[in-house]
């Protein structure tokens, strides 16, 4: 069975929401990364508990979007943050609750 | 980040702030323009507590200077804080205390860059200016340490007439080392106005060879987007930045004459709120009032964000301002007054134009019937050549 990935912020970047929008810093390689306004509500859900798929059903309830676009589109940004080291997976323990 | 930091200075959102942790120091370099008796430093807690309203406010990027901020034995508890409050952290120092256990804990820490001064690529000219023999073997036994941790380290070099020739041996230094550099004849007077320190300003006619020195004109950052189109001009024209600015200066404001109080802000060791380090208009006092009310109430702030380039009285009709870096706060402390134009800035604007290609260039200050508001006092100038990258930029959509 495959496991659940559970993501949470790498603690060494930098990161605050200015405006609605997300500007995220990584200071291992001075790039700066925007997120927009779902980006933004992704992001702070992202706490090392819940799954991409418990992301993606608080992102459907708040912006009406088809519970399958919003876990295609969690997981792609999930990957896409993870790739760019903004994220780390997250030591599992066993029924963390989202 | 220009497009987030111009939006910031839009909307005056905090987003830079240049926190002085103490002005004692264990150097005594000879230009230097702080008292380093300690008048009653904020406190751990204090600054903690500091810390937290700066992260409520909106401020991402930080900047821990000084003095020497390893001499706070708290340091690295005020860097733990900062860290968890999540900013983008900077560092200035001399580097003297660094240890490699030291260097690997600012890598976790997450701090992104470390400016160190260097003034010059032979010892005895830097310990000359330092007044601590040993100094440059010691900072620059440093560098090593926190290149091999990855950290990003720039050289920062004040240009002086004892070591104005330096700078290509300071480049060369950097380029070895794996740091970027920067050079600056910045000199300001004593934080008490005193001006001690500019017998050590070099004179314009002396930076003729830095400022054409063809090895240094081809890392001149993008000079600033400007609004007199009628300005001649074939070559690459020098741009000249503080050395105090964020970095995020180019091309990010429109008619604003800077950062300071839009976007940045400087606190002091002891609590005060400036709008920059360079310009003395004292806003408030962090041990009385919260920093949200000071940012968002302060008169001083209000007035500074009214000023528009294109109405300052002198500068505003000025036929090379492309070719100037006024600083508002050399302005105010060199002139007396914050919207004026100074000297310096003038010799040195027409000097690059004049480099530039243009024919006689005259100052809005030198030009027939000019009406000075100010008299026109000693000079400094503000200039920075650097090798530094600014942020690349990428976008999530989800
Ligand atoms: S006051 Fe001067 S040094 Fe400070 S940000 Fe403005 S131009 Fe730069
Ligand atoms: S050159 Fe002098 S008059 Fe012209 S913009 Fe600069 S400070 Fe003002």
């Amino acid at each position: 069975m495959r496991k659940t990935i559970r993501w949470q912020k790498n603690p060494i970047v930098a990161w605050r929401a200015i405006d609605g929008e997300t500007v995220i810093i990584s200071p291992s390689d001075n790039v700066m990364h925007e997120l927009n306004e779902t980006g933004s509500f992704i992001w702070r859900q992202i706490d090392g508990r819940c799954s991409a798929a418990e992301i993606a059903g608080m992102l459907a309830a708040e912006y009406e979007v088809p519970p399958e676009d919003a876990l295609a589109d969690t997981e792609a940004l999930l990957q896409q943050l993870a790739a760019s080291a903004l994220l780390v997976t997250a030591a599992a323990a066993d029924g963390a609750a989202c | 980040m220009d497009r987030v930091a111009s939006r910031a200075a839009r909307k005056h959102h905090p987003l830079n702030a240049h926190f002085d942790l103490t002005y004692r120091c264990n150097e005594r370099c000879v230009h230097c323009y702080l008292d380093h008796e300690d008048h009653g430093e904020l406190t751990t807690a204090e600054i903690l507590r500091v810390l937290e309203e700066l992260a409520a406010a909106g401020i991402l990027t930080l900047t821990f200077s000084g003095g020497e901020i390893f001499l706070r034995p708290d340091f690295f508890e005020i860097l733990a804080a900062a860290r968890r409050l999540h900013f983008d952290i900077s560092l200035k120092t001399n580097a003297l205390l660094i240890s490699a256990e030291h260097a690997a804990r600012l890598r976790e820490s997450g701090v992104r860059s470390i400016q160190i001064s260097v003034y010059s690529d032979e010892p005895a000219v830097h310990d000359a200016i330092t007044k601590i023999p040993g100094s440059h073997e010691r900072t620059l036994a440093a560098v090593p340490l926190l290149v091999a941790q990855g950290l990003k380290v720039k050289l920062a070099c004040p240009l002086m007439p004892q070591n104005l020739l330096a700078y290509r041996g300071v480049m060369a230094l950097a380029e070895k080392l794996g740091a970027s550099y920067s050079f600056d004849p910045t000199i300001t007077p004593m934080m008490d106005g005193s001006g001690g320190p500019l017998i050590h300003r070099v004179s314009t006619a002396a930076l003729l060879p830095v400022l054409q020195d063809p090895v240094l004109s081809a890392c001149y950052p993008r000079p600033a987007a400007q609004t007199d189109a009628a300005m001649p001009s074939g070559k690459p024209v020098p741009s000249l930045t503080s050395a105090v600015s964020s970095g995020f200066e180019f091309a990010a404001y429109e008619d604003i004459p800077c950062s300071a109080g839009h976007n940045s802000v400087y606190i002091s060791p002891y609590g005060d709120v400036l709008p920059c380090v360079q310009l003395p208009v004292p806003a408030g006092n962090l041990r009385r009032q919260r920093f949200r009310d000071i940012w968002y109430h302060a008169e001083s702030l209000e007035q500074l964000r009214a000023v528009r380039d294109s109405q300052l009285p002198v500068c505003g009709s000025c036929e090379i301002r492309s070719y100037c870096e006024r600083c508002p706060g050399l302005a105010l402390m060199e002139g007396g007054d914050v919207l004026g134009a100074y000297e310096r800035a003038c010799e040195l604007a027409e000097q690059k134009a004049r480099l530039a290609g243009v024919a006689h260039p005259l100052s809005a200050l030198h030009a027939p019937g000019a009406t000075a508001r100010q008299a026109v006092g000693p000079c400094k100038t503000n200039f920075l050549v650097t090798t530094d990258n600014s942020f690349y930029r990428k976008g999530h959509d989800a």
